[in-house]
């Protein structure tokens, strides 16, 4: 069940970034009929990335002191020293960041080039963190797998 | 200066998401390094993260508001291009900051 619960926040993680791509290419083809359609993807995002942070937060602080010390005793002991510290506190900046999208997406995009631009560049700024956030999600993951799988041998 | 053709609040939250970013990485700096620092955001929830993250989103959020009332609460001008340029630079000096501090400082 633990584990089912902390894929729900891989989950919205990963929908928090696909939802930020689609953002990124309606904004390309902006224009009076898709504005409502980017405003609520823009929200889209920004909840998403609130539940992600909510579960995963919630995991981190309750589930994850066992499996710091798997992965310390381990092969991949950087899995938590640095992976995890890392991620930890780069997931707050992408928040904030995610927060603002929707901030961003409420000026009149389809006939502002210069708000455009605006949200284009918040929401690839939030692709690439979200991407380099899931990365060290999947290392802290093998750091328990290889920690285990050692165990065993 | 030229007046930036987005709202108020794009700007001033813009510059808040700079800063809060760099005000995160400050510290996790300051708490690694301070035990009293870290005892303390320990203390206030009973969990030094959780701690961290309530002071970031309460900082971005204060922050956005108080530049939205400044110049009379017209808020702070700048062009898109500035505004684009710190909000980058907050967040990838943000970055660079824990990346760098946890790879060589810790």
């Amino acid at each position: 069940m633990n584990e089912l619960f902390l894929m729900t926040h891989v989950l919205f993680g990963v929908g928090c970034m696909v939802t930020a791509v689609w953002l990124f290419v309606d904004v390309l083809h902006a224009h009076e009929e898709n504005l409502t359609r980017i405003r609520r993807v823009s929200w889209a995002a920004a909840i998403l990335m609130w539940l992600a942070f909510f579960i995963g937060g919630g995991w981190y602080v309750v589930s994850y002191p066992v499996d710091k010390a798997i992965i310390l005793k381990g092969p991949w002991p950087f899995a938590h020293s640095y992976f995890m510290e890392t991620k930890e506190h780069l997931v707050i900046m992408l928040l904030v960041l995610v927060t603002y999208l929707p901030i961003a997406a409420s000026n009149n995009l389809a006939a502002n080039p210069e708000a455009r631009r605006v949200v284009l560049w918040v929401a690839a700024a939030i692709v690439l963190l979200a991407l380099l956030v899931e990365g060290h999600g999947a290392i802290i993951a093998m750091g328990v797998k290889v920690a285990l799988l050692a165990k065993q041998h | 200066m030229e007046n930036a053709p987005v709202s108020k609040y794009t700007i001033s939250f813009g510059l808040s998401v700079a800063l809060s970013s760099v005000i995160n990485a400050l510290l996790v700096v300051v708490k690694e390094k301070s035990q009293a620092v870290l005892a303390a955001l320990q203390k206030i929830s009973g969990h030094q993260w959780v701690t961290h993250s309530a002071i970031v989103l309460i900082l971005f959020g204060f922050f956005g508001w108080l530049f939205a009332r400044a110049n009379g609460g017209q808020g702070l001008q700048m062009t898109v291009n500035r505004l684009i340029g710190t909000i980058l630079a907050g967040v990838v000096t943000g970055g660079v900051i824990i990346i760098g501090f946890y790879l060589i400082g810790d």
